[in-house]
């Protein structure tokens, strides 16, 4: 116990030495802070500009039609369904519209064959070009009211009866997945950069002592569990303390600039209830120390750096998996599939799947129950295993050895 | 304090590394543990150091099962190298502490060794911008700081100037004359022959043999002779294939049996012009080649 704590100072110590580390932590926390000062940033440009904008500077629309009544009354509703354009009937006929568009003078152009059939024009056609469905819409509403006033029905009764608001409101019972998406990603994620970066850096950091042959001090001076937890802890200590600083700012920045940050959006992901907080506490700790331990086993049976790209990737392989799992049920919208439900036990993917279950959806205490206590007892096994896997590996040089003969070898040794 | 390796057989999967490796090293006597490459004395020593059990066996202290958190245990390893990128003092002090040491103290025995081998002025340096000999003073002193019941130093001598021998030959006789379990592992047997009373060869994981040195040189078979003379062409003319020119011009004469010896010495000085005849005495050399040569 005794050693852990000198282990774990050790390589703290290391952590906050270690130039790249710092430096990154700064880098992420000014990153940070830019972010959350965009708009203003942007509303400064913003103001400055506004009134520079005008209308002869918007992209033109060009609307021809034979039945000139026709012509005008689309240029009327599509002037005003269409802001960003400076809609414009057509001087000439259909050729001279097309070398109009051609040559840039009109961006696209509408030809009405009849009141409900139209040809679009444009020159190049952009993936987001929404044009044709806002005017199916307003040429179906037009359609409509023409045809209901053609059938006695008065102009204004006609209006009305086609711009009847529909009022509703709708109440969460369990939990808004819309608004709990956003936070749940960004969480997920950064469990996922989290443990991926700092997994590699226990194995490298193992794999550096036995290439650098200190090891073989270290091995005689301290137990090999204490040397695996102390490191892995350290590890995990740096990496929360890391997230804390650039959450902490950007909680920090929020609450001192959140009016201009006034987005739904936004607001919804630091609108995190306390107690899925914890929850993630204890999943990000749990996850992150169970893949550690891993890593750190793996990082002690390669001799030296390079292997230990090619050995990582089983584990990688399983997180990214892990993480697959989680995003596309995540973006399916059933959050409670049997894949997330398995996922949710299996401690190798229960940091994910079960917090994200817990955000998006309702979950009963037993599950999260069973899910952590069997998190937990498999991190100390894992731990444990992981402890001795590193004493045999550890002394072993050449060759990466296979998993099995290291398995073999861990229960010989007993 | 007497250290006692007894009956240790150890084997990694199918493969016996030690079979029956048993040793007696006592304080303030060095004991040299000698070996070919692959013979299994890193294994012996790390068996020694608790880094992973024997199969069967026992490591003893006076008799009485080694309590590791009692018995300090200071090493040498041969494979040398600590933290290249941290600071000398930082990993010096880290190690005693992992000893057991209190920081305060280990600061306290670390700026000691690092006085008493000329090397202070590196304290706060990186390991890495120092030359090869002086890293190996600063592993010597993660060996010594914490003043160890054991210490045990494999390959000592291995990349030191001759100064910086002489300044480790001191420390080592210190070490001894403390009364320290001093245990000695290396190739270059003048240094063994030089400082230890006690050896123990190991081959192909038997100790082939193991005792007092004088012990052994005497109970040599006492079966070769030694002769100096101004005629050797004459002598192993007559003497035919018993007898050989060894490097310094000197004539060694195997014997049928160490009985003959008499005999021998008579007629070689009666017929021929003798200036020197004298039983052969093995040097270490000697015997770790008879000893540790043969593939068993």
């Amino acid at each position: 116990m005794k050693q852990f704590g000198k282990i774990l100072k050790f390589e703290l110590k290391g952590y906050l030495r270690n130039k790249v580390f710092v430096g990154f932590t700064i880098f992420l926390v000014a990153l940070i802070a830019i972010v959350m000062f965009i708009p203003n940033i942007v509303s400064v440009f913003k103001s400055d500009e506004a009134n520079d904008t005008s209308p002869a500077e918007l992209p033109t629309m060009l609307i021809y039609a034979e039945d000139e009544a026709l012509g005008s009354i689309v240029k009327e509703y599509f002037g005003s369904a269409f802001v960003g354009y400076n809609v414009k009937l057509a001087e000439g006929d259909v050729d001279a519209l097309k070398n109009d568009i051609i040559s840039g003078n009109a961006e696209c152009a509408f030809v009405m064959n009849s009141a409900a059939s139209y040809t679009y024009y444009v020159n190049n056609l952009s993936m987001y070009d929404s044009n044709t469905a806002i005017a199916d819409t307003v040429l179906q509403e037009v359609y409509r009211i023409s045809a209901m006033v053609q059938n006695g029905i008065s102009a204004e009764l006609a209006g009305e009866i086609m711009s009847v608001q529909i009022e509703s409101s709708t109440e969460t019972l369990g939990k808004d997945q819309m608004q709990n998406f956003f936070y749940t990603y960004i969480m997920i994620f950064a469990l996922y950069m989290v443990i991926l970066l700092y997994g590699q850096m226990v194995a490298t950091n193992v794999a550096t002592e036995k290439s650098s042959r200190a090891m073989e001090v270290l091995i005689t001076s301290a137990k090999p569990t204490a040397m695996m937890f102390g490191k892995v802890l350290a590890s995990c200590i740096a990496g929360f303390s890391q997230l804390v600083l650039v959450f902490g700012t950007a909680i920090l920045l929020y609450n001192v600039n959140g009016e201009a940050l006034s987005n739904p959006l936004i607001a919804s992901i630091f609108d995190i209830p306390i107690e899925l907080f914890i929850y993630l506490i204890v999943f990000f700790v749990l996850g992150f120390l169970i893949y550690a331990f891993m890593f750190g086993a793996i990082g002690s049976t390669a001799s030296k750096l390079e292997d230990i790209n090619t050995s990582v990737m089983p584990i990688t392989f399983l997180f990214i998996i892990a993480f697959m799992v989680v995003v596309f049920s995540m973006s399916s919208g059933t959050i409670d599939n049997t894949a997330m439900i398995v996922c949710s036990y299996i401690p190798f993917t229960s940091p994910m799947a079960m917090f994200t279950r817990i955000c998006m959806s309702t979950v009963a205490w037993y599950e999260i129950a069973i899910s952590i206590t069997v998190l937990i007892g498999s991190t100390v096994g894992i731990g444990v295993l992981s402890a001795k896997i590193y004493r045999v590996g550890v002394l072993l040089y050449g060759m990466p050895p296979k998993f099995s003969t290291i398995i073999k070898t861990v229960f010989n040794n007993k | 304090m007497v250290l006692e390796l007894k009956n240790i057989d150890k084997s990694f999967g199918e493969k016996e590394v030690l079979k029956g490796v048993s040793f007696t090293a006592e304080g303030g006597k060095a004991f040299g543990l000698l070996g070919r490459n692959g013979a299994g004395k890193t294994t012996s020593i790390r068996i020694l150091m608790n880094v992973f059990p024997a199969n069967s066996g026992e490591v003893l202290i006076d008799g009485k099962p080694i309590d590791y958190d009692k018995v300090g245990i200071g090493y040498l390893p041969e494979e040398r190298g600590l933290y290249p990128k941290k600071l000398i003092i930082d990993q010096l002090v880290y190690f005693a502490e992992l000893k057991g040491m209190s920081a305060k103290a280990a600061v306290k025995a670390v700026d000691y060794w690092l006085d008493r081998l000329s090397m202070s002025e590196y304290r706060n340096k990186r390991l890495d911008t120092l030359s090869k000999g002086n890293q190996q003073k600063i592993q010597l002193i993660t060996a010594l700081a914490h003043d160890p019941h054991i210490v045990i130093l494999d390959e000592p001598f291995s990349g030191l100037d001759p100064v910086n021998a002489m300044l480790l030959k001191d420390v080592v006789k210190e070490q001894i004359a403390k009364g320290k379990v001093v245990l000695f592992s290396s190739h270059q047997m003048s240094y063994i022959e030089e400082f230890c009373d006690s050896i123990a060869i190991i081959n192909a994981g038997k100790v082939a043999i193991s005792g007092d040195l004088h012990d052994i040189k005497r109970n040599y078979v006492r079966d070769k002779l030694v002769v100096s003379t101004t005629n050797p062409e004459q002598i192993k003319a007559d003497l035919g294939l018993i007898c050989s020119e060894r490097e310094d011009g000197t004539l060694l004469i195997q014997l049928a049996s160490p009985d003959e010896k008499q005999a021998m010495m008579k007629r070689l000085v009666e017929s021929y012009d003798i200036d020197e005849v004298k039983v052969f005495e093995p040097s270490l050399n000697d015997i770790f080649v008879e000893y540790a040569g043969a593939r068993v």
